[in-house]
């Protein structure tokens, strides 16, 4: 199991790098689709859901810092969480529900279907012709869809911030900038790239692992959401501690 | 004037001893045929009797235990995924229900593996894609996504799918299951005269004996992992076997082991 998953893996990224050396492989018109389909439409859902996050950190927060008489403490706490954790992982939650449940879903519908063994015999790589596309939409589209979702994370605790706390809006964006720093930023980045590559290579992979009709289709798409948010909290875990501690 | 040889081999397709078990079950247990060029060989054989698993080692999607396999002259098991690849490009295949990607249209579909294996222009797809609807009757039909067209014709846009990139070998897996009469005729007649118009070979897998000998020149009959018969449809028709027999004639009783026979099933719920 984990040497077949290694195999696709390789063969996958392999193949994401094979139009450099000149090899026939992805076309550009398959990954902008699976972009759109894994980030454009997952947008409003991200944004939804990180708007939710921002605010409950800010009130959360101000109960607290309320209680210690420093309310514009929201501010630090509302810009260093989304950036560091709450925007990769909420972000990555989405993703994984929207996403990759529906790649596994779909690639293991084309097995059932016979449509994986149909390429195999036109002589196409599935691998090429329908994994690369996937893998490297979600590796693409995750950092981004981080980005405008911490964003839209900020502005609710921003709200929450002025028209609640009535804290200074200018005062409270000045806090929050300087409560971060760009390594805040990037570590976010980087956990949402790494977040892109186990969630796409995991779902890809149990959508082509998929054996026995639409009941394999269920099991294999239960199974490959379970293993994306397991795999993603421990590569969270991880990078946390790296980046952190060492 | 004299033509150049097209084939390395007499033969389309030679099989040599293949032998497969999975676990304990011997599925396939030295099987031998030979196929010349332009011929339609029909493998027939009760329901898991071991025929598409044979289909599967042909187009080199499984890998026997033991025996060989040449495609004219090429022997494909011990080949890797990429020359496996090349191999493939001279063949077509038709599958059960079709397998037509349902995310593309018709035409989108017969396109594929042109705009895959080459570098061709879509103009120049588009026309073969018209050219391959044409052979099969369906012009006009390339905007179709394959949820909107019947059984019948699905199989004939996955048989368009399968000629896309001219092949010397055709094959078809049940072609005619779930067709009514006609559609059945339809899709006969279609692999017959694809098969004299383009100079193809075709092997057929299929328990519908009616279409069997309406299109065979070659026939084998498997039983349990052996071919217990091979022939011309007259000598499979004139083969005394009574396995044979009973099952190209369709009786109910016979040689044929039957999973629950009347007084096993007495005597197990005698004994329950």
């Amino acid at each position: 199991m984990l040497l077949a998953f290694a195999q696709l893996s390789a063969q996958a990224f392999a193949g994401i790098f094979a139009p450099l050396s000149g090899q026939r492989s992805w076309k550009l018109s398959a990954l902008f689709a699976q972009m759109v389909a894994i980030g454009v439409a997952s947008l409003p859902t991200v944004a939804l859901a990180n708007f939710l996050l921002g605010l409950v950190l800010a009130i959360q927060g101000a109960g607290q810092f309320d209680k210690l008489g420093a309310i514009d403490m929201v501010a630090d706490l509302v810009a260093f969480s989304i950036l560091r954790e709450i925007g990769p992982l909420i972000t990555a939650v989405i993703v994984i529900g929207r996403s990759g449940s529906s790649i596994t879903a779909e690639l293991g519908t084309m097995k059932v279907a016979e449509e994986i063994e149909a390429l195999n015999v036109m002589g196409i790589d599935p691998v090429k012709y329908l994994v690369v596309p996937r893998l490297l939409a979600m590796i693409i589209m995750m950092p981004v869809l981080t980005v405008l979702g911490e964003a839209v994370g900020l502005f609710s605790g921003w709200l929450v911030g002025t028209m609640s706390l009535h804290l200074d809006p200018i005062y409270y964006v000045q806090r929050s900038i300087d409560a971060v720093e760009q390594k805040d930023l990037f570590n976010g980045l980087l956990k949402a790239l790494i977040f892109g590559a186990v969630v796409g290579a995991v779902s890809c992979f149990y959508g082509m692992q998929v054996e026995g009709g639409a009941e394999g289709v269920g099991r294999s798409t239960t199974k490959s959401v379970v293993t994306c948010l397991t795999s993603m909290l421990a590569m969270d875990a991880l990078v946390t501690a790296l980046v952190y501690f060492v | 004037m004299s033509e150049p040889p097209k084939h390395k081999s007499p033969y389309a397709l030679e099989v040599r001893g293949l032998t497969r078990s999975f676990g304990p079950r011997k599925i396939l247990s030295d099987v031998n045929f030979k196929l010349k060029h332009g011929e339609i060989l029909i493998i027939m054989g009760g329901s898991g009797c071991g025929k598409s698993t044979l289909l599967r080692h042909i187009i080199g999607s499984l890998k026997p235990d033991a025996g060989e396999i040449y495609i004219d002259g090429t022997e494909i098991t011990k080949l890797n995924d990429r020359e496996m690849s090349k191999v493939r490009k001279r063949f077509g295949m038709l599958f059960q229900t079709g397998a037509l990607f349902n995310s593309l249209t018709v035409g989108e579909n017969v396109a594929l593996p042109i705009l895959e294996s080459s570098d061709v222009s879509s103009n120049i797809a588009d026309l073969v894609v018209k050219l391959k609807l044409e052979l099969v009757g369906l012009t006009g039909f390339e905007h179709l996504k394959p949820a909107q067209i019947s059984g019948g014709m699905k199989k004939r846009v996955g048989m368009a799918r399968a000629l896309a990139l001219d092949p010397d070998l055709l094959f078809c897996d049940e072609p005619t299951a779930g067709l009514d009469p006609v559609m059945t005729a339809v899709i006969d007649t279609l692999t017959v005269d694809l098969t004299k118009k383009l100079g193809l070979s075709a092997v057929v897998v299929t328990h519908d004996m009616t279409s069997a000998f309406r299109i065979a020149t070659q026939m084998i009959f498997l039983f349990e992992g052996k071919v217990i018969a091979a022939g011309t449809p007259d000598e499979i028709k004139n083969n005394p076997d009574p396995i044979l027999q009973q099952f190209i004639n369709g009786y109910a009783d016979g040689p044929i082991p039957l999973k629950l026979s009347k007084d096993d099933y007495l005597k197990r719920l005698m004994q329950a």
